[in-house]
């Protein structure tokens, strides 16, 4: 079973700078890109992709690409997407700079803008011959970002957010897969899995839409992963939940299975709004019929006033 | 500078060139590129966004001298990433018209990087012109200033590979795995048989047209309305992936291009019938997203889908 550090903590970064002979932290990252590249799952493309980013918090997280077989592309995780999302499911507040094995895609630059102070992040590619931190704001010059849709003061990406998911009236999807816990009690798979995505819905980022939300599933020992939705002001860069569980999935264990059938993944549960206006069910139906066949699906809607 | 906007009769997403070049003269601009910008407000008015409510159009040259319009669609129900963009609406709007290059364009806002990705995917991209009507200085620059250092074609694919709006003649496999939807009803009201041929035909026509270099996965999609009109769209990949054209969005420009009704605030596009058809056990399969989508924006209606073998070596 594949299991790679995603998350290291600032202490033991410094260290590992120490070792390696680097004066910043931040020169650190490009020497941890092969590790990380090592680590993704493309099965699509062969194209491995792995990205390192350096939190406020001093806190080093990893990313990787995932691709689904199956189905579209745009299921697919991008690496600087995983960084992202790792990092928000830590706490982390800020991502000052980011090193990168590609160049990242435009949808990636783009995602990136959630972030307050977007432009000033540092980004190197270690695949470049001139391979030297330079701005995001160089990489998506005059950019379309979340200040031409909202106003100051709204929370952005990996800053709190608490939505008020009000009450959870609760549409139970039986998908199968419900022998599979032995020894293990049930109803308590399922009470942990809406436990964890309502947390993860309750901090999602979706100021767009106002529909928060947030997905999680359980593996063959039930243990419960989690990943809240994170929408872009370009809307089709946004994380779903259904990856950021993936991705919290793969940091936390490497995800058994990766490309082969299964994933390990044996139970899942989505927290979404009602009647939104951007639902997840039925992408997440199909998600893990093609990732998870059997695995079951509950889906928990939630009535609320006000999201933020 | 006291330019009208240029007016356009009805919902019109392509005018031929000799028109464009009398449009220009009526508006008394020196070149067709100065009536791209005047014609904004006219794409604009034509985007469906029910989500946002925010209006994107844009108005692109192609190289033939004629121009197309984009407005960008939104649909409720389902997430984001079913959204078309007025750039990718372009684009799917010109390739669905053999056009073979876009020169410039003009669009209401700064195209975001979900978009300067898409448009990686024609060849000489770095050179399309693009100019923002919104800017406090509207000019023409070229997209590589909008996308340095790009990630794109050349990452990924050999040298001599089509690339998008090239033509492109996909080898489709001619034995059928079918899988279908539901509402079998609806067909024995429209002609059963006959619809289904004309759909299936459009979208494997549609699917033959396709670019999908980096999964080799060509698909197509093709939707009718009420009265059997049929309408058809390719699936147009990105190397970036995610920023890809799905075959359900592609038939979706083609239909409000061709003035079909609906995604207005009321929701309900007028749907009865669709026919996916894309390659048996494919890496990038649509089958389980076009029941999804047409179960968000046309329930009841008819959904076959068709999996075609190949007996092609790659």
């Amino acid at each position: 079973m594949e299991s790679g550090k995603f998350v290291i903590a600032a202490q033991e970064a410094e260290a590992m700078a120490k070792t390696a002979g680097v004066a910043a932290l931040k020169e650190l990252l490009p020497l941890l890109v092969p590790t990380a590249l090592r680590l993704a799952r493309p099965p699509i493309s062969n194209y491995p992709v792995g990205a390192v980013g350096l939190g406020m918090s001093g806190r080093i997280f990893l990313g990787v690409n995932l691709e689904f077989p199956g189905l579209p592309l745009n299921h697919s995780v991008h690496a600087e997407q995983f960084v992202v999302a790792n990092a928000a499911a830590h706490g982390e507040a800020g991502i000052s700079c980011i090193a990168v094995s590609s160049f990242p895609c435009g949808h990636c630059r783009q995602f990136l803008q959630e972030i307050r102070g977007a432009g000033e992040i540092q980004i190197v590619v270690t695949s470049d011959e001139d391979a030297a931190f330079r701005p995001l704001s160089s990489l998506l010059p005059h950019r379309f970002g979340p200040f031409d849709l909202l106003h100051k003061g709204i929370p952005l990406l990996l800053e709190p957010h608490d939505n008020d998911l009000g009450s959870v009236e609760s549409a139970v999807i039986a998908g199968g897969g419900e022998e599979v816990y032995e020894g293990i009690e049930k109803e308590g798979i399922q009470q942990r899995l809406r436990a964890a995505a309502g947390a993860a819905a309750k901090a999602s980022h979706a100021p767009y839409s106002g529909c928060a939300a947030g997905f999680a599933v359980a593996d063959g020992e039930g243990r419960v992963y989690a990943g809240s939705y994170m929408e872009s002001a370009a809307y089709n860069p946004s994380l779903g939940p259904v990856q950021a569980a993936m991705v919290g999935y793969v940091a936390a264990c490497g995800g058994v299975g990766g490309e082969h059938r299964g994933w390990g993944i044996f139970a899942a549960a989505l927290v979404e709004k009602e009647a939104a206006a951007v639902s997840h069910e039925g992408t997440a139906r199909i998600f893990l019929e093609a990732v998870a066949p059997g695995a079951n699906l509950n889906v928990y809607r939630f009535r609320s006033s006000a999201t933020v | 500078m006291e330019e009208k906007p240029a007016r356009l009769t009805g919902a019109r997403f392509l005018i031929q060139a000799e028109e464009a070049e009398a449009m220009a003269k009526e508006a008394g601009v020196a070149a067709v590129t100065e009536l791209l910008p005047l014609l904004v407000p006219a794409a604009q008015r034509l985007a469906r966004p029910p989500i946002s409510n925010y209006r994107v159009g844009a108005v692109g040259l192609g190289t033939s001298g004629r121009i197309f319009l984009g407005a960008n669609l939104e649909f409720p129900g389902l997430p984001l990433n079913h959204s078309v963009h007025a750039e990718q609406f372009l684009v799917a709007n010109a390739a669905a018209h053999g056009e073979t290059g876009i020169r410039c364009f003009a669009v209401s806002t700064v195209p975001c990087g979900h978009c300067r990705q898409f448009l990686q995917e024609i060849r000489g991209s770095a050179e399309i012109q693009i100019l923002v009507t919104s800017d406090e200085e509207p000019a023409f620059r070229p997209l590589a200033s909008l996308l340095p250092l790009p990630f794109g074609p050349p990452d990924l694919l050999h040298k001599g590979v089509p690339l998008l709006l090239e033509p492109h003649d996909n080898a489709l496999g001619a034995t059928v795995v079918p899988g279908g939807g539901g509402g079998r009803g609806l067909f024995d009201a429209i002609g059963e048989g006959r619809m289904e041929q004309r759909l299936r035909a459009a979208a494997e026509a549609a699917a033959r047209a396709s670019h999908a270099p980096y999964s080799g996965c060509a698909a197509g999609f093709a939707v009718a309305d009420v009265d059997e009109r049929v309408y058809a769209g390719s699936y147009l990949e990105s190397a970036a992936y995610n920023p890809s054209l799905g075959p359900m969005q592609a038939a979706m420009v083609a239909w409000v291009a061709a003035g079909g009704g609906g995604g207005g605030e009321d929701g309900g596009w007028g749907i009865v019938a669709a026919t996916l058809v894309e390659e048996e056990a494919a890496v990038v399969s649509h089958v389980g997203t076009a029941r999804i989508f047409l179960e968000a924006m046309a329930p009841g209606a008819h959904l076959e889908a068709y999996r075609l073998r190949s007996s092609k070596a790659d």
